[in-house]
């Protein structure tokens, strides 16, 4: 798979259970106003304390279950738990999930 | 019956009532509207006049100092004369006039919270709290919080797992700020009664005891043109604010020479304020924030002026207990975005983008990220003996009373709890899909950053133990027969809520205690 398709499908994966499902499987660019560079300079903090961690292990630990539609409500439920458990990733004052921080990772090592 | 100038008054004049009350702010003004036409005669004894004036004013001034852990110390000087105002109806002639009752949690003794506890509970209060909201002509907050109910403006779905809620706040007309006219009618038309009279510009410079030290026998009334009343009545109510009755009873120290209810060293200690904390972003820097990933209206939240209820998102006794921290809120507002195309606003916009895909909330193809909005946090601080209000011996006002001097302090499990509160509420945020929050402050800034409201708290603290509190549940000064303590200086804690309305369904709770006591048939 190419750097670029994995990245779009995490996109998708990432939109595919929103409002309006159906698109989510429309052609339409997904994310089209996420600013790449930015989402990896998070993503890079993140992995600046967790050097070892690789794209492939990542994408088992977020998306388990493949980059389907099933793939957003299984990383919602895990964002919850995340915030009840403490598990959280701040990002310049920014609270946010472990698993969301392990998102934009993966999208930076995706890049 | 009448309003009187105590200037105008023969020198040494005796005023008589059955009960006298000193100070005509909104708790004096309070107690005296609900003794109106009954058949005690009530005296009110206020330093002010009609219009605030500098040199009236000028008796307020005094020294201040907050020091806090971690951080330089904040010269305060003028906080004793700008927080507050002396003139006939108080700090009433400039209050934003929010409402809202401190929280069922507040009233608790939580293990966590040294000092805690009141010796009344809600709802041993709420009667007094719908008598002073229909008082001030503002909805009555309920156990079930009615006035959420209207569902153009829905609130945040917070998991009630979580602990944090939506808290209503609403704003009375009764201020000289908002609607003097109406002011003007609260604070003058129960001298109308046959049983009321208002001294003004009548300024008591001590209380005295008679010589056993357990009863007050009088009070010594100064005027700046010179003039010296006596007043005297069967039962007396200080209610001359949360400093200024402090400065009274210690100043008060003929017979006692620790001032009077002072036996074990509590008047003064305990001193709390409600601080907020927020911090504007810039091009480079974030502020405090929420972005919030639904769209509908957040109106509920966003200031609407001062009509209808208004929320702030606050910490329930769960969370707290969890977190183990104080009452906190977080009150959200309007924000124009800065910084557009630096790397800092890019960052922002990405955070959001994915907060608002992962909540769900976003619909495809409709451009909305959620919304970003600023937010201001507050957080209770826990009482501290070691915060509190002392006289200035060196340093006299015109009518010859000492000064006074505050030292705010605050503790490390204050800046704690401030930050493991915005924390949570960030976490409360995120877990119920609802949004996420940016708290970027050093623990060094956090004075910096602050702003102090001018609520005045916990300085003769009320307990059921003579020995832990200057005042008992009546409100009643422990060693003193037949003194009583009105405003926000008897509350044990100070929650987060605006303190009036809870002074005030104090004061509604101690003139039918006061009724009952005095011989008054219902
Ligand atoms: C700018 C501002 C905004 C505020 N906004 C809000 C708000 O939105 N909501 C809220 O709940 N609270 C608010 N507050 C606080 C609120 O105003 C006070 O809690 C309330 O007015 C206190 O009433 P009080 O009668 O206990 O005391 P005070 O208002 O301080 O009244 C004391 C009275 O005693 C008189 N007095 C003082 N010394 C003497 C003396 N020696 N002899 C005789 N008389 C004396 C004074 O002149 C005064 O009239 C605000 C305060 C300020 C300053």
């Amino acid at each position: 798979m190419s750097t670029a398709l994995a990245r779009r499908d995490l996109l998708a994966a990432l939109l595919a259970a929103t409002a309006l499902p159906g698109l989510a499987h429309a052609a339409t660019p997904l994310l089209p106003d996420l600013d790449r560079a930015a989402a990896a300079r998070i993503g890079k903090a993140w992995l600046a304390g967790r050097p070892d961690i690789g794209s492939a292990a990542l994408a088992r630990r977020l998306l388990p279950h493949g980059r389907g539609p099933d793939a957003l409500p299984a990383l919602r439920r895990q964002v919850s738990e995340d915030f009840r458990r403490g598990a959280v990733f701040v990002h310049r004052g920014w609270r946010l999930s472990e698993t969301e921080g392990a998102l934009f990772g993966l999208l930076a090592l995706e890049e | 019956m009448a309003f009187i100038d105590a200037r105008t008054l023969p020198d040494a004049s005796r005023i008589e009532a059955d009960l006298v009350i000193i100070g005509g702010g909104l708790a004096g003004i309070t107690l005296a509207r609900e003794l109106a036409g009954g058949p005690l005669k009530v005296a009110i004894l206020e330093s002010g006049g009609r219009e605030i004036d500098e040199e009236i004013q000028g008796l307020y001034a005094g020294t201040a100092v907050v020091k806090a852990p971690d951080n330089p110390d904040k010269p305060f000087d003028d906080y004793p004369v700008q927080s507050r105002a002396r003139v006939l109806g108080g700090s009433g002639m400039i209050w934003g006039g929010k409402c809202v009752p401190l929280d069922p949690a507040d009233f608790t003794a939580r293990a966590w919270a040294p000092h805690s506890g009141w010796p009344v509970t809600r709802p041993q209060l709420q009667p007094f709290y719908d008598r002073a909201c229909d008082l001030l002509e503002i909805p009555r907050f309920d156990a079930d919080n009615k006035i959420l109910k209207d569902p153009a403006r829905p609130p945040l779905a917070l998991d009630p797992q979580d602990g944090f809620f939506s808290a209503p706040r609403v704003f009375t007309r009764y201020s000289g700020g908002a609607d003097k006219t109406a002011f003007d009618r609260f604070r003058t038309d129960f001298a109308d009664a046959p049983n009321i009279t208002v001294y003004l510009h009548a300024n008591v410079t001590q209380v005295r005891l008679g010589k056993d030290g357990d009863k007050v026998e009088a009070l010594d009334v100064a005027c700046l043109n010179g003039k010296r009343h006596t007043a005297v009545g069967r039962t007396y109510v200080l209610a001359v604010g949360g400093i200024e009755n402090v400065r009274l009873l210690l100043a008060s120290n003929g017979v006692r020479p620790e001032g009077i209810g002072n036996r074990h060293d509590l008047v003064g200690r305990f001193f709390q304020g409600h601080v907020t904390y927020s911090l504007d972003g810039d091009a480079e820097t974030e502020g405090t924030a929420v972005h919030v990933s639904r769209q509908p209206s957040m109106s509920l939240y966003l200031n609407p002026g001062r009509t209808g209820a208004h929320c702030v998102v606050a910490a329930g006794l769960s969370a707290q207990a969890r977190m183990g921290t104080g009452n906190f809120t977080a009150t959200l507002y309007a924000v124009t975005a800065t910084g557009a195309g630096t790397p800092t606003e890019a960052e922002t916009r990405a955070v959001r983008q994915v907060a608002a895909r992962v909540d769900g909330n976003r619909q495809v193809g409709d451009g909305g990220d959620g919304q970003l909005l600023g937010f201001f946090a507050m957080s209770e601080h826990f009482p501290n003996p070691d915060s509190r209000v002392t006289l200035d011996p060196s340093a006299k006002d015109p009518l010859g009373m000492p000064r006074i001097h505050l030292e705010w302090r605050y503790a490390k499990a204050d800046w704690d709890s401030l930050e493991r509160s915005a924390a949570g509420f960030g976490d409360a945020l995120g877990a119920s899909g609802q949004g996420r929050a940016c708290w970027p402050v050093q623990r060094g800034k956090l004075l910096e950053i602050s702003s102090a409201s001018r609520h005045h708290m916990g300085t003769t603290r009320m307990s059921a133990d003579p020995t832990k509190g200057v005042v008992d549940p009546d409100l009643k000064v422990h060693e003193t027969a037949n003194l009583y303590v009105a405003g926000s200086s008897v509350f044990p804690t100070s929650g987060i809520a605006n303190p009036t309305l809870t002074i005030l369904a104090l004061v509604m709770r101690l003139a039918d205690h006061l009724k009952r006591d005095m011989g008054v048939r219902s």
